[in-house]
């Protein structure tokens, strides 16, 4: 297991081998990763900055193509930094890169319980993971400008559903501000951070505490929830659909019907 | 009070979703956890069956699920561009239903994904 991180933390006595690279230099790293897996040329002086030397790089080239099954995980830390998602992109186009040699996945640690059956719900239903814009009524996506931060600190949006988090306690502040300054609406199973700046907040079940239903594992495998307790509160899933229900039946939506187009 | 045990519930604590865990439950609250982790059951203890918060709540007053339902339809449909952020902590078919009501209202939809 080799570790790459800009402190040695405690994982770091798991690991088999651990570089330390400077902060901000991921992309630098993962570029240089990809020309000495196709064996380019790469001059020393430009690993320096990477706070790694050639041999190092070299050496860790080597082991990605001689492994018989690798995976490339990756954490927030890549994509909080300079570079952001481009620094995501670096990665996965290396483990792509890669599969000429051996077979190699990359896969995103995960935080939350169902942060992957995110991505896979959006990404059957829009083609897209994350970040995704039905303004136009089709789906479109861009991190940076459809990105929950970017569009909050940009003042974008002008209205809020959190489901399933809490921003108010994570976010930068910019972000928060816009989030008390225009209505936000809150579904969580506790008053949270975020319920005390929104106009609405409403308690719903614990998922797979009281509220059944389906969940990804970080792996993409999906596993069937077993709730153990009964909840005096509805679900997400039931208080999402009435809201939708509550706007159909008042003839409202974004989109048009067909009882609204006219074909002259 | 009703006992209840549960095998191989699931965790959705963390991206780990372990799906082998023993629950023990007096009706109210989970009394027992096996093979959870430290995370795992501090999780699964800290939600119970009770009513502990109002059911809703509109400007920080109690209200009535209803009308907070009500209230949380006028605003995502009165928005020019509204967002519904989160879906990590939530099932698989509640986020079906939020990508739902996004294509209603044409809002933008993110998750954690993209922090």
């Amino acid at each position: 297991m080799v570790l790459v991180d800009i402190r040695e933390t405690p994982s770091a006595k798991a690991a088999d081998i651990f570089l330390q690279i400077r902060p901000g230099k991921d992309f630098e790293v993962l570029t240089i990763l990809r020309a000495l897996i196709k064996g380019q040329a790469v001059e020393a002086e430009a690993v320096r900055p990477t706070g790694l030397t050639l041999e190092q790089l070299q050496d860790l080239a080597q082991r990605l193509k001689k492994a018989r099954f690798g995976v490339l995980f990756f954490g927030m830390g890549l994509s909080m930094t300079r570079g952001k998602h481009m620094n995501s992109a670096a990665a996965l186009t290396l483990a792509a890169e890669l599969n000429a040699f051996t077979k190699f996945v990359a896969m995103p640690m995960r935080g939350h319980g169902n942060v992957t059956g995110a991505d896979v719900v959006l990404r059957y239903t829009t083609a897209y993971p994350f970040g995704v814009s039905l303004s136009r009524g089709y789906p479109r996506f861009n991190p940076g400008e459809f990105s929950t931060v970017d569009l909050l600190v940009r003042g974008d949006t002008d209205a809020t559903l959190v489901v399933g988090a809490d921003p108010g306690a994570t976010m930068p502040q910019p972000a928060i501000e816009h989030l008390r300054r225009t209505p936000t609406i809150v579904l969580d199973p506790k008053v949270t951070h975020t319920s005390r700046l929104a106009k609405v907040h409403i308690t719903t079940a614990a998922t797979g505490i009281s509220a059944p239903g389906t969940v990804y594992r970080m792996d993409e495998i999906p596993l069937p929830l077993r709730p153990i307790l009964h909840s005096p509160y509805p679900t997400d899933e039931h208080v999402i659909r009435s809201i939708r229900q509550t706007i159909q039946n008042r003839g409202g939506g974004f989109l048009p019907t067909p009882d609204h187009l006219q074909i002259a | 009070m009703e006992l209840s045990v549960v095998q191989n519930a699931v965790c959705t604590f963390c991206g780990c979703v372990c799906d082998d865990i023993e629950l023990h439950a007096d009706g109210q609250r989970i009394v027992e956890t096996k093979r959870a982790c430290i995370l795992g059951e501090a999780w699964f203890k800290h939600h119970t069956a009770e009513r502990l918060y109002p059911a809703a709540l509109i400007d920080g007053r109690e209200a009535s699920l209803e009308e907070a339902i009500a209230c949380a339809a006028e605003i995502l449909e009165r928005a020019d561009l509204p967002l519904i952020y989160g879906l990590s902590n939530i099932t698989c078919e509640a986020q079906r239903e939020a990508v739902w009501l996004a294509e209603t209202v044409g809002a933008v939809i993110d998750s954690h994904t993209s922090l």
